[in-house]
């Protein structure tokens, strides 16, 4: 018999319990997250920030007039594929997923396509010839076990974005064509009291763009591309001269101070606001942070991070769209994704490194970006390093180069325990 | 009497009323609350990777790697330093502001609400702006330091093993002391004042009387202060995942943040759940002889 007592212990303990495991999401759903069946309402979940939100709801708008559609729009910006991801995935299995999402290709989007979250686009490549409009390679950064989950249509290269003044403040006449020019602009900039390089490791995979340009320095390209896939040991003197000259930059403050723990966010415009000289990131920068903060293109420049290699590379990725599998509106979707996939929407929307023909960034409008696409977007790129691991090998790398950084592990430890994390996971 | 023959006996099965009046609520609690727990900790049973329609049974092999995990351990470590310094300091801090309210100065009401102002802002905004008062570079506490001449204690607080999780903790107490404060207030001054006269009479000092008055009547303040905070320390997440993401590198990290990344992040559900349930049943371990204590006041 159940004694009242009894009945509001239970009760009261259970509810203690259950508060805390509810917060695991409970996984009550399995299978992703249907939305509602075939209508003219679709969602379109997006990381675009303040900037840029506005051009592509306008074109969002565009294609909903002329196709009878209500599409709402939602944006998560800021944190970058750290939170993104978490959010999308969460809406997914809460029962009613966005019918279009925007992420990442590599291992970003993979888990999604995996899980057969995101629809498996071969027709609508079809249908609307996507093969032929868009670059081969990006399409390859969005395909998964040889299925097309997702349709890209940015294929970045990360560079050096810089301040044209303090680098004329630190003497320095011309970006750096070789590493050794670029050590020595960085002893420079430093005496002037100028941070030369502008990174934040909050989230980690702001600061690991340095890391990932040290060794494709070190390592070169061949190399490199193998130790991403676990084809060859991390435990090696080129890996270790890479983590020795990490260390060094943080050492001979060519970082800002405490850079572990800035959020990118704050840090990556610094060399727009002559906080430091330099970051290392995408063309986006032109309109994310330069043109938002209402400064003159003309005063920044941009160069590849010279790799003293051949072919010079630089680190790039792509980001497209996905569609719900479980989407009622399927086939309205991908006629958004074609919509915005046009040039003419393309540019509407300030894309500055677009996977579209006849795409390119206007060089009146975004003229640095535009530099970069003639100057380095036919460059051959390699992998950006969080997109090469599963998110747990990639957090795991992270914490290598915080130990580092702190002085916890020499760099012939890191070069260690770094093979430890990529075999295991090359192995799994 | 007339009084009570007016009374019409209870019907066979009203003893059963009470109960069915429970029905509605009991079936919101178990839809939202007893559902998701009962099914987390089946998810902890397999290897569902929080994404797919399929899973694996895997018996109790999540909770068998929980000792292996270093980030476990280290979690707990941080788990058990948090609990420790956000009990006592603010449970102390709180005791004394509540004491030195309770009597005679300027400006009461103003004070309690300054002291409890903290405890309603949302914690985002506090890590938020704690986190730019802790930027190296710019933040306004090394600048500070940098003013009056203590460069070297400048520090990227946020930044680095030895200080990170000591940093996060200062603002968790500056916004749980208010809680205790209020508490103890409200019990300070149910206190009846004949106490203290028989105790003044009895010829004891100000200090035997907090000892042997105040601290004993505040026994049942003290149990609910610190039961609350015991359960609340254990579950901490949104401070240090706001403020650090569990870094630098690992070393912030608590049960609550793993188990987020596990099961949000890193796509092994089952594994993170597990964490989950094992964060629970601490917490229920804790929370049982509070809540034993309510009913038995209740009853």
């Amino acid at each position: 018999m159940i004694t009242r007592r009894g009945f509001l212990g239970f009760t009261s303990a259970a509810a203690l319990g259950a508060g805390l495991s509810a917060c695991t999401g409970g996984g009550t759903s399995t299978g992703g997250g249907a939305t509602e069946a075939a209508s003219n309402n679709l969602r379109l979940f997006t990381y675009e920030d303040d900037s840029t939100i506005g051009l592509l709801k306008a074109q969002v708008k565009k294609f909903d007039q002329q196709n009878g559609t209500t599409t709402t729009v939602d944006s998560l910006p800021g944190s970058g594929a750290a939170v993104y991801p978490d959010k999308l995935r969460t809406e997914l299995l809460g029962g009613k997923g966005p019918d279009v999402w925007r992420i990442w290709g590599g291992q970003i989007g993979a888990p999604f396509a995996k899980a057969k979250q995101a629809l498996d686009l071969s027709k609508y490549y079809d249908k609307y010839g996507w093969d032929s409009k868009i670059n081969t390679k990006a399409i390859g950064g969005m395909t998964f076990d040889g299925v097309k989950s997702g349709v890209p249509f940015i294929s970045l290269g990360i560079g050096a974005w810089y301040n044209k003044s303090l680098f004329a403040k630190a003497g320095i006449a011309a970006p750096p064509k070789t590493y050794a020019e670029l050590e020595a602009a960085n002893d420079k900039l430093v005496a002037v009291g100028v941070t030369p390089c502008g990174l934040g490791g909050k989230y980690g995979w702001d600061i690991m763009r340095l890391f990932e340009y040290l060794l494709e320095h070190t390592a070169g390209p061949d190399l490199h591309d193998k130790l991403l896939t676990g084809a060859e040991s991390w435990d090696r003197p080129e890996v270790v001269q890479a983590f020795t000259l990490f260390k060094k930059w943080q050492d001979k403050k060519w970082l800002p101070q405490g850079a572990l723990a800035l959020d990118p966010s704050d840090v990556e415009p610094w060399y727009v606001q002559g906080k430091t000289a330099y970051t290392i990131t995408g063309p986006w920068t032109e309109a994310g942070a330069i043109l938002a903060a209402k400064k003159s293109s003309s005063a920044f420049g941009n160069f590849e991070l010279p790799t003293d290699k051949t072919p010079a590379r630089h680190s790039g990725f792509v980001e497209g769209y996905m569609i719900n599998a479980r989407s009622g509106n399927a086939d309205k979707a991908a006629a958004l994704i074609d919509f915005i996939l046009q040039p003419a929407a393309q540019k509407a929307m300030n894309i500055t490194a677009s996977t579209v023909k006849g795409a390119e960034p206007d060089p009146k409008t975004l003229p640095l970006a535009s530099e970069w696409a003639q100057k380095y977007s036919g460059n051959p790129f390699y992998t950006i390093q969080d997109q090469a691991f599963p998110k747990k090998q990639a957090d795991q790398y992270f914490s290598v180069q915080s130990d580092l950084l702190q002085g916890s592990v020499k760099p012939d430890a890191a070069a260690k325990k770094m093979q430890e994390i990529v075999s295991a996971w090359a192995k799994s | 009497m007339a009084g009570t023959a007016a009374i019409p006996k209870p019907k066979r099965g009203g003893r059963w009323s009470p109960w069915l009046f429970a029905i509605p609520a009991l079936a919101v609690y178990v839809a939202f609350l007893v559902y998701p727990a009962v099914s987390s900790l089946f998810f902890s049973l397999t290897n569902w990777d929080g994404l797919s329609a399929t899973y694996k049974f895997v018996g109790l092999s999540n909770y068998f790697k929980l000792p292996h995990d270093p980030v476990v351990v280290t979690a707990v470590k941080n788990n058990l330093i948090w609990t420790v310094v956000t009990i006592a300091v603010p449970t102390v801090i709180g005791l004394v502001l509540a004491i030195a309210l309770n009597g005679k100065v300027h400006g009461k009401p103003i004070l309690r609400l300054i002291f409890y102002t903290p405890a309603v802002l949302p914690l985002v905004s506090i890590a938020s702006i704690w986190g730019w008062l802790y930027n190296p570079q710019y933040g306004a506490i090394n600048s500070l330091l940098r003013a009056i001449g203590l460069d070297g204690l400048a520090q990227p607080w946020l930044g680095q093993d030895s200080t990170a999780l000591w940093a996060v903790m200062v603002p968790a107490i500056w916004l749980r002391t208010g809680f205790p404060m209020l508490l103890y207030l409200a019990a300070l001054q149910g206190i009846p004042n004949e106490l203290y006269e028989a105790a003044t009479v009895d010829g004891a000092s100000k200090w035997q009387q907090f000892w042997h008055v105040t601290m004993p009547s505040l026994r049942p303040a003290h149990y609910i202060v610190l039961a609350l905070s015991l359960i609340d320390s254990f579950k901490v997440f949104d401070m240090i995942y706001a403020m650090t993401y569990g870094g630098p590198g690992t070393s912030t990290q608590v049960m609550g943040t793993w188990m987020y990344f596990n099961v949000f992040q890193y796509y092994q559900a089952g594994y993170g759940t597990a964490i989950a349930v094992v964060i629970t049943l601490v917490a229920i371990a804790v929370g049982i002889p509070y809540v034993r204590s309510q009913t038995r006041e209740a009853s």
